[in-house]
């Protein structure tokens, strides 16, 4: 069944049961109502039937033992005092010799037979129910009833059952749909707190309606289910937060007492290029902690909340612009193809970051010479960014795992990196829900990055967002 | 020994009055060690309440604040302070690398951030460029350090008369070179004032720049102003 063409709110699921169930209902009763009339009907047409074969038998036992006058003086009789049956006596000629049934059946046996509609009115038609019997001589008897008062009581009942037809159906679909309505404001009750925690607001709870029903005690599980949830993340944020401090700080030390010793032996190179060296190592260890953080963080979702319209073709602009130089020195050539004006959500400084981290990546994997081309282009409602390159690629086994953290192909073992840059790449495209993937450039690498387009009508109809991209706005 | 350029007596820089808010002895020890070497005052309090006191009663150029303290803890205690109207400079020093602990540390008062460890001629170059910032200096739209000006107004840079031709993001980088002359600004800075990346770039962004910047200002002329300080960052000035 289609519901496209109504009004939202009779779109829902709730009044979508509702009218299952008022058709459920309805079903039955027609059933139901059916039968009854069926069973009614038969037993009042049974009850005519015998009272007519009882009267023909009578009637014809009076011809028999009293003669046609007798049997005539008697309908007369009964159409006078009894008006019960109606009657009608014919001679072999067809002529009528006693009663008032309007004509007598051609065939004898059971028949129904109706009045011609006759002026000044012809409303006053009459059906009978009749049975017609040889007597002797061609003299034909027939005993009929009126079947007026019957399909009075058919018209009654099936009114009767028409009414409450309607009644059932009325009361079936407000009952069901409020019953179905409180049903289903619980599940969307649920799917709104899971939605709440899907965006980073760990502390958002069902709602509880003290009723202890199945519904309440089901929410009172899946809160208890979020309470560990954010025991779960909170210390995961608080391991990270340790690590930040149990081997950060004493790393920092070891740092400042690198440069401390570093300032004490400048009489000896060999022992300033020994110290330079345990700088640099150590430093790297920090980077490498810093990076893992980062993605833990980024992965954590709190940033989810603070996602805000952003203008996409000028972000991308402004990374392109701030490697291109660097990328020329390096022997490689930039490319551009940014449509303008395309609008995505998002954290500004993370889809900085993740656009850089990419480029870093393109110019340090790809030999000198080699064509780095970052597109970003509108296709539906969707924006398709790119960065592509010409250089070695990566084979189709390996592509997927490259976003994994630490994993780094064999031949780049000799280009320094932490092989955390693509895994915080994939975090921040998890977080935005931008469709990432690695693919065959023929040669060399693509990444490409699908975006959901912002339509710029959002801003009209969503209270909360305002463009929050300014490229001109300087920290100064 | 150019590299030590918080070395005393080096007439580059003023002696700044620094307090240190910083309850890990050793970090502490560190930082008034390398400022008292570079000729600078430094106090050093490791509670957040006797610093707060300090802060509001004495008259410093700048604060280093550490994020978590004992007694109070330093993003409150910046609050307490901007809410009393102490406007000095405070940069922070922070264990965690966040992203939003910058953000919350700049939206709290905080002038500048900093993520423990770091190195000392960081924190020496941002606390100078700090507490030399004038408090209500008059905008600035024209610049000028021996014979290279700049017109803020009019976009123009010359040097000796003849004007020179900047990319938009060079323009930008030689700006902030002569809003600092004569202090050092380290990559990391450039990097978060002149292109807003608030990550470490695997590519050299900033010394390609920095190497273009020099061709158009420098080459040619029989003094150069854009100085490389090993292991430190840049500097803009006169004098080698």
């Amino acid at each position: 069944m289609s519901f496209g063409h109504l009004p939202r709110a009779l779109r829902t699921a709730s009044f979508r049961l509702a009218i299952f169930y008022a058709l459920l209902f309805a079903g039955s009763a027609l059933i139901l109502g059916s039968i009854v009339y069926w069973t009614v009907q038969t037993s009042l047409k049974r009850q005519m039937d015998e009272r007519i074969n009882a009267e023909i038998e009578l009637l014809r036992q009076e011809f028999r033992s009293e003669g046609l006058q007798e049997l005539i003086r008697e309908i007369g009789e009964r159409a006078a005092y009894f008006p019960v049956l109606d009657y009608l006596v014919v001679d072999d000629k067809g002529n009528r010799l006693a009663g008032n049934l309007p004509y007598m059946p051609s065939a004898s046996g059971w028949t129904d037979i109706e009045t011609e509609p006759r002026a000044p009115n012809p409303d006053a038609e009459r059906s009978f129910h009749v049975r017609s019997v040889y007597l002797a001589d061609g003299i034909r008897l027939a005993v009929g009833d009126d079947l007026e008062p019957l399909e009075a009581i058919e018209r009654a009942f099936l009114e009767a059952l028409g009414i409450a037809l309607l009644a059932f159906l009325v009361l079936s679909l407000t009952g069901g749909f409020v019953l179905s309505m409180g049903f289903l404001r619980q599940v969307d009750d649920i799917t709104h707190t899971a939605e709440a925690i899907i965006r980073g607001e760990l502390t958002s709870r069902i709602p509880l309606r003290e009723t202890n029903d199945n519904f309440d005690r089901l929410s009172r599980t899946l809160n208890r289910m979020l309470d560990r949830i954010q025991d779960l993340m909170e210390s995961l944020s608080q391991v990270s937060n340790d690590i930040a401090h149990a081997l950060r700080t004493p790393l920092g030390r070891l740092r400042h007492k690198l440069e401390t010793a570093r300032l004490q032996i400048r009489s000896s190179p060999q022992g300033l290029a020994a110290v330079d060296a345990a700088i640099e190592e150590t430093d790297t260890i920090l980077d490498t902690f810093s990076a893992l953080l980062r993605i833990a963080q980024i992965e954590a979702g709190t940033r989810k909340a603070g996602l805000k319209p952003l203008d996409l073709s000028a972000l991308f602009e402004r990374v392109i612009e701030a490697y291109a130089a660097a990328a020329e020195e390096e022997g490689k050539t930039l490319k551009a193809n940014v449509e303008t004006g395309l609008s995505a959500v998002g954290d500004r400084e993370l889809l900085v970051e993740m656009a850089a981290n990419l480029l870093d990546n393109a110019i340090r994997h790809t030999p000198a010479g080699a064509d780095i081309e970052l597109s970003l282009v509108r296709k539906g409602k969707k924006l398709i960014a790119s960065i592509a390159d010409n250089g070695p690629g990566i084979p189709a086994e390996d592509r997927e795992r490259v976003f994994r953290r630490f994993y780094r192909l064999e031949r780049s073992a000799s280009i320094p990196g932490t092989g955390l840059g693509l895994a915080l790449v994939a975090a921040v495209a998890e977080l935005h829900g931008i469709e990432l993937g690695a693919e065959d450039n023929a040669p060399g690498l693509r990444i490409r990055m699908i975006f959901d387009a912002f339509e710029p009508d959002e801003l009209r109809t969503s209270t909360g967002y305002v463009m929050a991209i300014n490229p001109g706005a300087r920290p100064l | 020994m150019p590299e030590l350029k918080f070395k005393g007596g080096n007439k580059l820089f003023d002696v700044m009055r620094i307090l240190v808010i910083e309850d890990d002895a050793e970090t502490a020890a560190y930082i008034v060690e390398g400022l008292s070497t570079g000729g600078h005052v430094a106090d050093h309090v490791s509670d957040g309440r006797d610093g707060l006191m300090l802060a509001t009663s004495g008259s410093y150029d700048a604060l280093v604040l550490d994020r978590m303290l004992p007694g109070l803890d330093g993003l409150n205690l910046l609050k307490t302070l901007r809410s009393a109207g102490v406007k000095t400079p405070v940069l922070f020093l922070t264990a965690r690398g966040g992203i939003d602990d910058r953000v919350e540390g700049l939206n709290a008062g905080g002038d500048d951030y900093l993520t423990k460890p770091f190195a000392f001629s960081e924190l020496i170059a941002r606390l100078s460029a700090l507490g030399r910032r004038p408090p209500l200096a008059p905008v600035q739209t024209t610049f000028r350090v021996a014979d290279l000006e700049m017109d803020l107004i009019a976009r123009k840079v010359k040097r000796g008369g003849k004007s020179i031709d900047l990319q938009p993001r060079e323009f930008r980088l030689l700006e902030y070179l002569l809003r600092n002359a004569g202090r050092v600004v380290t990559r990391t800075m450039l990097l978060e004032q002149v292109w807003e990346f608030h990550f470490d770039p695997k590519t050299k962004i900033v010394e390609t720049h920095i190497s273009r910047l020099r061709a158009k200002i420098d080459r040619g002329t029989d003094q150069d102003l854009i100085h490389t300080i090993r292991g430190s960052g840049y500097v803009l000035r006169a004098s080698s």
